[in-house]
């Protein structure tokens, strides 16, 4: 983290990207070996795409370090000279840099049904399933070996629930449960977003599940669907949820909503970003096109985007048109 | 009456006349000899079926019950600034009340009804890939991969040596079948 901080500006660890870039490494070696001509596909890691969802993320210090339901103490005062107080801001800036890292966003991963053995000598003899555990500290998870023996005698690899139960039981991690809770049923998440704690599920989902397991993902694409069905994008902006939601909404082309509260919201740099991305990601569409050939940039890229590309023309235009009015207003006063 | 929807009682006329604004628990005082009130709470106000003297705020009311969908009555139990659940001697309530209120506290916390404090949890920094035997796909063994083959080679019949034969047939030569085949009947 202290390296982190003496970095300053660059949004994004080398070390994470260097972590993640395997699948996308190999992503991109498949894409050349077809022998396409055109750019392969940019992936959620890559770094101009990183950049560019931090940019949009914004920091709200306010909103990062908001004051959170604790043991009450006694208020606590520091006085501060200017010098000492822009040094305090900076350290809180590097700290929100921290927590908005911004969780991984993977395909979902491939169930486990493979047998090791098959012993008929066993069939009969016990009642239960045994599981049997590779407890040794030093080895990462993903490389733990979790194997189950049936009462019919076949040894085969634990699946993925086993093996996330069996490892949250025997190195317990904070903030999961054995047993996952009941806040993640279809059913129960209707509740939780009606009272606009999105972001709140959304952590205990991080804290809960693997990055790429079905429930983690399932769980996202709700909060997801739920924000873009109400329009409530700006529960999300300064947290580290912000940015699997414009890679969400961007590959499924829901972007309407997201681009209309942005403009609402005076965030220009942000919209065009926001359509830089999709081009990034949809190179073949036609405002794509047209932008490569104009080479536009701010408000003349958002209305060859608004032209071709987008399903509610209407309401974008009004709040384009609000906004250069108020533009207008405000250089003219 | 409210047997089946508990939350309907607290938004009737009747627990607005009896307890305004206020929480459930406020003005109860317990009834004890000297100036220093016990420190530890009632155990039961309901002992083999007979109502204690002065029973606490939850039992003297038949109305209230302690669910976990009424999150209004829980509420009322939990601070509002540090989220912590009160300790029985300030509400006032019996000890088996307090147990059934934090179980219902923490069903309605797992089910999302009521604010449950999330900690931050940082990213996992791992790889993702799954290319490590554990959890990918290891190619099954050769014995696995036709049906008619065994695990273990002697599952299935084999020819035992022929000195092995012989040594049987001449220990119990007196009782063997005429024309006894060597191979067994399949």
């Amino acid at each position: 983290m202290a390296a982190l901080g003496a970095r300053g500006s660059a949004a994004l660890p080398a070390r994470l990207r260097a972590l993640w870039a395997l699948p996308a490494r190999r992503a991109l070696a498949a894409d050349a070996g077809e022998g396409k001509a055109a750019q392969p596909k940019p992936a959620f890691t890559d770094e101009a795409v990183q950049t560019l969802l931090y940019k949009m993320t914004g920091l709200d210090l306010h909103k990062v370090f908001r004051p959170v339901k604790k043991g009450l103490k006694p208020p606590h005062y520091k006085l501060m000279t200017e010098a000492q107080l822009e040094e305090a801001t900076r350290k809180a800036i590097e700290e929100a840099k921290t927590k908005l890292i911004m969780p991984p966003v993977l395909n979902e991963r491939e169930p486990i049904d493979d047998v090791l053995a098959e012993d008929k000598v066993l069939e009969g003899t016990e009642t239960a399933k045994y599981v049997f555990t590779d407890l040794s500290y030093s080895i990462p998870h993903r490389e733990r070996f979790i194997v189950v023996r049936e009462p019919n005698g076949v040894l085969r690899k634990a699946t993925w629930e086993e093996r996330d139960r069996m490892i949250q039981i025997f190195f317990p991690k904070e903030g999961r449960r054995v047993i996952p809770p009941t806040l993640f049923k279809d059913e129960n998440l209707g509740t939780v977003f009606q009272q606009d704690r999105h972001e709140d599920v959304l952590n205990m989902c991080i804290a809960q599940f693997e990055p790429d397991s079905p429930d983690y993902i399932r769980v996202h694409h709700r909060a997801y669907e739920d924000i873009e069905k109400h329009a409530k994008y700006d529960l999300l902006r300064s947290t580290r949820h912000f940015g699997g939601m414009v890679w969400y909404l961007l590959s499924r082309k829901k972007t309407d909503g997201l681009l209309i509260d942005m403009i609402n919201r005076d965030l220009l740099e942000d919209a065009t970003s926001l359509i830089t991305l999709y081009h990034m990601l949809h190179p073949e569409c036609q405002s794509a096109k047209e932008a490569k050939e104009g080479k536009l940039q701010g408000i003349d890229l958002i209305k060859v985007f608004v032209k071709t590309e987008s399903q509610r023309e209407g309401y974008i235009q009004l709040a384009l048109q609000a906004y250069e009015e108020a533009m207008a207003t405000s250089s003219a006063s | 009456p409210y047997q089946e929807r508990p939350w309907e009682y607290l938004e009737s006329e009747e627990y607005r006349a009896t307890y305004g604004d206020k929480p459930v628990w406020h003005g109860y005082r317990r009834n004890h000899k000297g100036s220093v009130p016990p420190q530890s709470a009632r155990k039961a106000c309901l002992r083999r079926g007979r109502r204690v003297g002065n029973p606490c705020p939850i039992c003297r009311d038949r109305n209230l019950l302690v669910d976990f969908r009424n999150i209004k009555l829980l509420d009322q139990f939990i601070c509002p600034h540090s989220g912590v659940i009160f300790h029985p001697i300030h509400t006032g309530i019996c000890m088996k009340q307090h147990r059934r209120l934090a179980q219902a506290i923490a069903q309605a916390q797992d089910h999302g009804l009521l604010w449950l404090h999330v900690p931050f949890v940082p990213v996992p920094e791992e790889d993702f890939s799954n290319q490590h035997a554990a959890v990918g796909k290891t190619p099954p063994a050769p014995a696995l991969k036709g049906p008619g083959r065994a695990w273990y080679p002697w599952y299935e019949w084999q020819q035992p040596p022929a000195s092995e034969v012989a040594r049987m047939r001449r220990l119990y030569q007196g009782f063997l079948k005429e024309n006894y085949p060597d191979t067994p009947p399949s």
